[in-house]
């Protein structure tokens, strides 16, 4: 596979976006993007985003150029 | 409150059904009714048990397949360092994470809307039928492809199954596409009645693997998932959970239970076919919905 370095920055873009999300369902209590009424830290949520944070990075490392093999 | 009696033979039952095609969720739902056990699923220990016996299947899960979680979880970390696939267990790791992911996420989301199906045991029977049917249809591509690849190739038509058949593939030879789609449909298994080992072994037997590797990819791709489904509902584990002695005895039960099941499976799937469990179901669906009120 030859890489993109667009496609390897998206990921790294959504990795980033994914570990302000971990963060802030870390910290904040919060309803939003869950089923309950009362809000309350979500801490499920949060270590969902932390895994897909790090499966991006895992996968912009895949995606980006890689020196030709001699 | 459940008492240790009812959950031991709930263990069982999950070890029994986690793993065999036929949907342990569908079974807690459908089977204490229909033979008149005094339990709801909406009983607030009902979530707390099924965590402790989840932990326990994976637990079995992880020692059957030992060694190639060993491979598996070092083949993972020199893909993602290097950020390529050099090797057949490279590629295995880097599968079961594309299959896992769609299924974590989408179980996140739906996990508590469709908690509400657990107490409907009428309609967990109709889902139980639509798996046996899934099932079904899984052998009949199947047995179509086997006379289409029989027809190309004379050579190997005397082979009475697939064992040692070059015309079908193990697990390593899956594609990542068909991994991905093979992981979104694993999230039907949230159903009541729906089978996540019945979905991924049907997707693979269509996909052209051999049965009992199909089986192996099903149980590699639901060890994550159970373990998962397992630890993070252990904080939640509160009033209503069972005593801590009965907590372990029912993970070693099901545990126990979940690790013969694979094995016999495993065996059977060398020269049987998925039939059987597809009429099962399909059984007992029909006894739900016909004895159920």
């Amino acid at each position: 596979m030859k890489g993109s370095r667009p496609l390897a920055l998206a990921l790294v873009v959504l990795a980033v976006i994914f570990a302000i999300a971990a963060v802030f369902f870390f910290t904040v209590k919060t309803t939003f993007l869950t089923t309950g009424t009362h809000p309350a830290v979500h801490w499920k949520h949060a270590i969902v985003f932390a895994v897909l944070a790090v499966l991006s990075l895992v996968a912009a490392n895949f995606a980006r150029p890689k020196a030709a093999v001699r | 409150m459940l008492s240790a009696g009812l959950i031991l033979f709930l263990a069982a039952l999950q070890g029994v059904t986690e793993l065999f095609p036929v949907s342990s969720l569908g079974h807690a739902v459908v089977v204490p009714p229909l033979i008149g056990l005094n339990f709801r699923e909406t009983d607030p220990a009902f979530v707390p048990v099924l965590t402790v016996l989840h932990l326990g299947t994976a637990g079995a899960l992880l020692f059957l397949y030992r060694r190639d979680w060993a491979r598996i979880i070092v083949g993972f970390f020199r893909a993602a360092v290097r950020g390529r696939i050099d090797d057949p267990d490279q590629r295995l790791a880097i599968m079961l994470v594309v299959g896992t992911v769609p299924a974590g996420i989408i179980g996140l989301l739906l996990q508590d809307p469709l908690k509400t199906l657990f107490g409907n045991p009428r309609l967990a029977s109709v889902f139980l039928i639509v798996n046996g049917g899934i099932l079904f249809a899984a052998e009949m591509f199947r047995r179509r492809d086997e006379r289409r690849r029989a027809a190309a190739e004379p050579a190997h038509a005397a082979l009475v199954h697939e064992d040692g058949d070059p015309r079908f593939a193990r697990v390593e030879g899956l594609s990542l596409r068909t991994t991905l789609f093979v992981g979104i449909f694993q999230a039907g298994a949230l159903l009541p009645g729906i089978s996540r080992s019945g979905i991924t072994m049907a997707a693979g037997l269509v996909a052209g693997l051999r049965h009992e590797e199909a089986a192996r990819f099903s149980f590699l791709l639901a060890t994550p998932i159970i373990l998962a489904a397992g630890l993070l509902e252990v904080p939640s584990l509160g009033t209503d959970s069972p005593t801590a002695l009965v907590a372990i005895g029912a993970a070693i039960v099901a545990g126990v239970v979940a690790y013969a099941s694979a094995r016999f499976l495993l065996r059977y799937l060398r020269s049987g076919r998925l039939d059987p469990f597809a009429y099962y179901c399909a059984a007992l669906g029909a006894a739900g919905l016909v004895f159920i009120h």
